[in-house]
């Protein structure tokens, strides 16, 4: 799941300084998920948002909440074609492809992004998530026990350990297990230590060119039965 | 579905409770659980009226009630059930139920009946009055009341308590005439009463079918208590037994006890396990040195110098009989022989209903009835109460007279009746062994009663009512059945597992496709979830709690705004306990004009968005004070410090003083709250005057 964090409330408040009306919008997936930008999120920028403007006294901004199941899906952004009409601008805590679906869809209207989209990860335990994926797009977790060393290794080495690890943490960010190693005790325990043996070469990140695409879909003529479909 | 959400936090749950066990088990249904959560918070006027809602005669039950709710309630599976009547007590004395009267107009014409005194005829007297009729209720004895007034001693239930409440009923212009044994109900009808509710009660005490027990010497239970509570002091002698293990065998002893007899014993075929008595009864009866021989019974009296001579027989358990308790059954050769001066046998009474009312007998010579209307053979005419059910309790026979009430207007209106509500749609199962052992066991606080000295000195009332702290402190010990948390909105829930990650009592749980359930039957209310929940698709069941605190902050701002000249200082106090009585509230407010209380059934329903508010509409400091160690719940206070941590993080965004929002806890950082608040609220008004001066310096 992709995990976020609310954006400083300066930050927000400098965003929708020139605007009357703003139109905070909430995510009901992932953003929700991380508690970062639900519906009781909103709420609570909302509310924090009037409060700023009454401790500054400056002048009252009119705000409306609204939270979507999803951002990133253009059909679900249909439901909003009301909500938006006479709003000025719209901050959204939906991950940055919610704030950029939002842009696309709504061309006339700025759209600011409320939170900060961190990465890809898990929750350890109420109200703290971990990363584990880089979305590299060439995964190799079969190799390595199940553990991602692209994400989990601060220094990103493919051929670990390094010589720094303190009592299986790493040496830069002590309170973080070194990935090196649980990828050895796990393999050690799946019987597959011959993995380690292996030299992984440097990974070449140049085939990914960006932005990436997917196409799930076969490649047909888009031709229904009553004539032409646009896909 | 709507994928559009609008602070859907806002919208409450439909009004949908489940009645919770001890509802259930209450003949009356009373709304238990609701004044034993307003005497936990102090409100103890609100209590009583819900009291008296439920219950016609509710002061009397308040000292001699069965109270078979505390047998349903579920706390008794994680310690011992809430001392729920001494709490109806104790709401009913501080309450002010004293001065509460009971209005009745009479809007029918129709005359109604009523055969006996008892709880059950003066139920249905109420009942009827309230609904317009014209009662006259005849009483054979020379004082009203039925067992109540001859049966009932008066230590257990004082004679004022039950005058008041038929002072009461006498105004509300029901007549009453004492001293009119009714024998035909012909007679009746041609007086012009067009409907008789019989309730004679069960006053024909048992005979133990042994040889000698018409001799001298020997007494039943229910005449024996007859006669003193009619004012006869009866001549017991240096020695008796009782013979009898329930309620009215306690009664017996502890009344001969009372009478100044020295040696009192108890005879009973059973162990004290079996013992019907209440066994708060028995223990009292024994600190009052009462002895109780177990599994003996008695076979043959003989007379010998007109004192009783009792030959009894010692009994071994058998196999368990339909009742379900182990049949005693003799030893044989173990028979022995005492000399006592009075022997009282207190084995049951049945019903003695005079032929010439011509109404069908069932078994235990109890009077017949259809279980819904309580109609009996005769047309208009109804039976209830002890002389249906045979012996049975108080509450069951105002809930009978309450029916008969219902019917009897049914009845007189032609109209067919309406079927008991008494569909359990949802019944609250038992707690789980897994709930059971999250939940912080708190043990039952008992009023206090009289020592043993002063007890059996007379007939002084042995149970005294709770002091308010004690009170509360109990009443907090309710597990909330069936107010628990729900999903109201589960298109809306992401499934994001923050309820079942927070939740101290592990109650809700992720099924294997993904969706979250919360067991209502499991969750003990404590509202974590609901303001954790970052759907904002969780509430409790309860009507209005969620509006509650919203609605108490904006009428503690509207006022407070008002007042410019101190600086504001908003503190959102836990209801419960030490806070619950109002008086530290008021002492706070008393001592600082700047200081607004804004009550709270609990710290974990102030949201962040509460915090957030008081600040915007110009506090200068905020407090949130929990009841902390005190807290029947868990975690409450951990949550409510990371909703205060939270909002602090925001303040210090905005440059404001993160000190300026505080959680005090008793027992944790505080145990003098007033201290920790002068503390507060001078620093406070020193960022206050900080800012003030600002302000004129920039000018
Ligand atoms: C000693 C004792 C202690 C008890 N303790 C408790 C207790 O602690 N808690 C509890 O819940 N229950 C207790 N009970 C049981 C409870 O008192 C009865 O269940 C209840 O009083 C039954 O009410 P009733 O209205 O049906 O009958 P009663 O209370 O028996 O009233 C019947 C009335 O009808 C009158 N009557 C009878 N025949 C006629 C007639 N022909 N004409 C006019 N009047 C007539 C009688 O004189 C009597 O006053 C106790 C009972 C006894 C005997
Ligand atoms: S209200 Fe409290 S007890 Fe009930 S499910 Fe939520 S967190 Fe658990």
């Amino acid at each position: 799941m992709i995990v976020a964090e609310q954006k400083p409330l300066e930050d927000i408040i400098r965003m929708v300084r020139p605007y009357k009306k703003v139109l905070l919008l909430g995510c009901g997936t992932c953003t929700t998920v991380c508690n970062a930008g639900g519906e009781t999120e909103v709420a609570f920028l909302h509310d924090a948002l009037r409060m700023a403007e009454a401790r500054a006294g400056d002048g009252r901004r009119e705000y409306s909440e609204a939270t979507l199941k999803r951002q990133c899906d253009p059909e679900f952004l249909e439901h909003l074609t009301e909500r938006v009409e006479g709003v000025d601008a719209v901050v959204s805590l939906a991950c940055g492809t919610g704030v950029q679906a939002l842009a696309e869809r709504f061309a006339d209207l700025p759209v600011f992004p409320g939170v900060n989209t961190s990465f890809i990860g898990m929750a350890v335990e109420w109200g703290v998530w971990d990363e584990r994926c880089a979305a590299c797009g060439d995964c190799r977790l079969e190799d390595t026990g199940g553990i991602c060393p692209i994400t989990r290794c601060t220094k990103g080495i493919l051929n670990g350990p390094c010589a720094g690890p303190k009592k299986g943490h790493c040496e830069v960010s002590p309170d973080m297990e070194c990935a090196w190693i649980l990828i050895y005790r796990r393999l050690e325990r799946l019987g597959q230590l011959e993995r380690m043996r292996r030299y992984y070469p440097p990974r070449n990140f140049r085939p990914i060119s960006r932005p990436r695409r997917i196409v799930g879909k076969a490649g047909l003529e888009a031709r229904g039965s009553h004539g032409d479909v646009t896909a | 579905m709507n994928t559009v959400a609008v602070r859907a936090r806002r919208t409450p749950l439909s009004e949908h409770t489940i009645m919770p066990p001890c509802q259930v088990a209450c003949p009356l249904h009373m709304d238990i659980r609701e004044y034993v959560d307003l005497a936990a918070q102090g409100r103890l006027m609100e209590a009583m009226q819900v009291i008296r809602s439920g219950n016609p005669f509710p002061s009397i039950c308040a000292y001699i009630c069965a109270h078979p709710c505390e047998e349903a309630c579920r706390r008794g599976q994680v310690d011992k059930p809430v001392a729920i009547r001494a709490l109806k007590r104790f709401a009913l004395e501080f309450g002010g139920d004293r001065m509460i009267e009971v209005e009745a107009e009479t809007t029918r014409s129709e005359r109604v009946a009523v055969v006996g005194s008892g709880p059950a005829g003066l139920a249905c007297a109420y009942y009827l009055r309230k609904l317009g009729y014209p009662v006259t209720v005849f009483e054979a004895h020379s004082e009203v009341g039925g067992m109540l007034r001859v049966g009932i001693p008066r230590y257990r239930l004082p004679r004022e308590v039950l005058d008041v409440e038929i002072t009461r009923l006498t105004k509300m212009g029901v007549e009453i005439r004492t001293g009119t044994r009714v024998v035909s109900l012909d007679l009746v009808f041609d007086l012009g009463y067009r409907a008789v509710f019989l309730t004679v009660g069960a006053h024909q005490s048992l005979r133990m079918g042994i040889e000698g027990e018409d001799g001298a010497g020997v007494v039943d239970g229910a005449t024996l208590l007859r006669e003193l509570n009619l004012g006869l002091t009866p001549a017991l002698g240096e020695r008796v037994a009782v013979v009898g293990g329930g309620n009215v065998a306690m009664d017996a002893a502890r009344s001969a006890v009372r009478l100044g007899v020295p040696q009192v014993s108890v005879l009973y075929r059973r162990t004290r396990a079996e013992m019907p008595a209440d066994p708060r009864e028995v223990e009292q009866a024994l600190e009052e040195g009462i002895e109780f021989q177990y599994l003996v019974a008695p076979v043959r009296v003989r007379t010998r110098e007109g004192r009783p001579e009792v030959t009894c027989v010692r009994m071994e358990l058998g196999e368990p009989d339909q009742s379900g308790r182990r049949r005693p059954v003799p030893i044989a050769g173990s028979e022995f022989t005492e000399r006592y001066d009075t022997l009282v046998t207190a084995i049951g009474q049945a019903p003695q209903v005079p032929d010439d009312f011509h109404v069908r007998i069932g078994r235990g010579s109890t009077i017949q009835v259809d279980p819904v209307t309580l109609s009996t053979n005769r047309a208009g005419v109804f039976a209830g109460g002890d002389a249906v059910t045979g012996p049975s309790t108080v509450v069951e026979a105002l809930a009978a007279g309450r029916t008969a009430a219902g019917r009897i207007d049914d009845y007189l209106n032609h109209r067919y009746p309406l079927a008991p509500s008494d569909s359990e749609e949802e019944w609250m199962g038992d707690l789980r062994p897994e709930t059971v052992a999250t939940i912080r066991t708190t043990g039952r606080l008992e009023p206090p009663v009289l020592s043993r000295e002063e007890r059996t000195a007379g007939f002084a009332p042995v149970e005294l009512a709770y002091d308010c702290q004690t009170a509360t402190n109990e009443a907090r010990r309710c597990l909330r059945c069936g107010l628990g948390a729900a999903i109201v909105a589960p298109d809306r829930c992401a499934s994001c597992l923050t309820c079942v990650r927070v939740c101290p009592y592990h109650v809700p749980y992720a099924d294997a496709e993904g969706a979250i359930h919360i067991p209502f039957d499991q969750c003990q209310a404590c509202g974590i979830c609901v303001g954790e929940c970052p759907a904002g698709v969780i509430a409790l069941r309860k009507a209005g709690e969620l509006g509650q605190v919203d609605e108490e902050l904006d009428h503690v701002l509207g006022s407070a705004t008002r007042v410019t000249s101190k600086p504001m200082i908003v503190g959102f106090c836990c209801q419960y306990g030490v806070y619950g009585t109002g008086t530290l509230a008021g002492l706070w407010r008393g001592l600082k004009a700047g200081v607004w209380i804004v009550p709270v059934r609990c710290v974990t329903k102030v949201e962040t968005g509460h915090l957030l508010r008081a600040f915007e509409m110009g506090a200068e400091g905020v407090f949130v004070a929990g009841c902390g160690e005190q807290c029947a719940r868990e975690n409450t206070g951990h949550w409510m410090r990371q909703r205060v941590a939270k909002v602090k993080r925001v303040l210090a965004q905005l440059g404001l003083q993160p000190e300026r929002l505080e959680a005090f806890m008793w027992g944790e950082n505080t145990h003098d709250p007033t201290e920790v608040l002068d503390e507060f609220a001078a620093r406070v008004g020193g960022f206050y005057l900080d800012s003030v001066l600002l302000q004129e310096v920039k000018r």
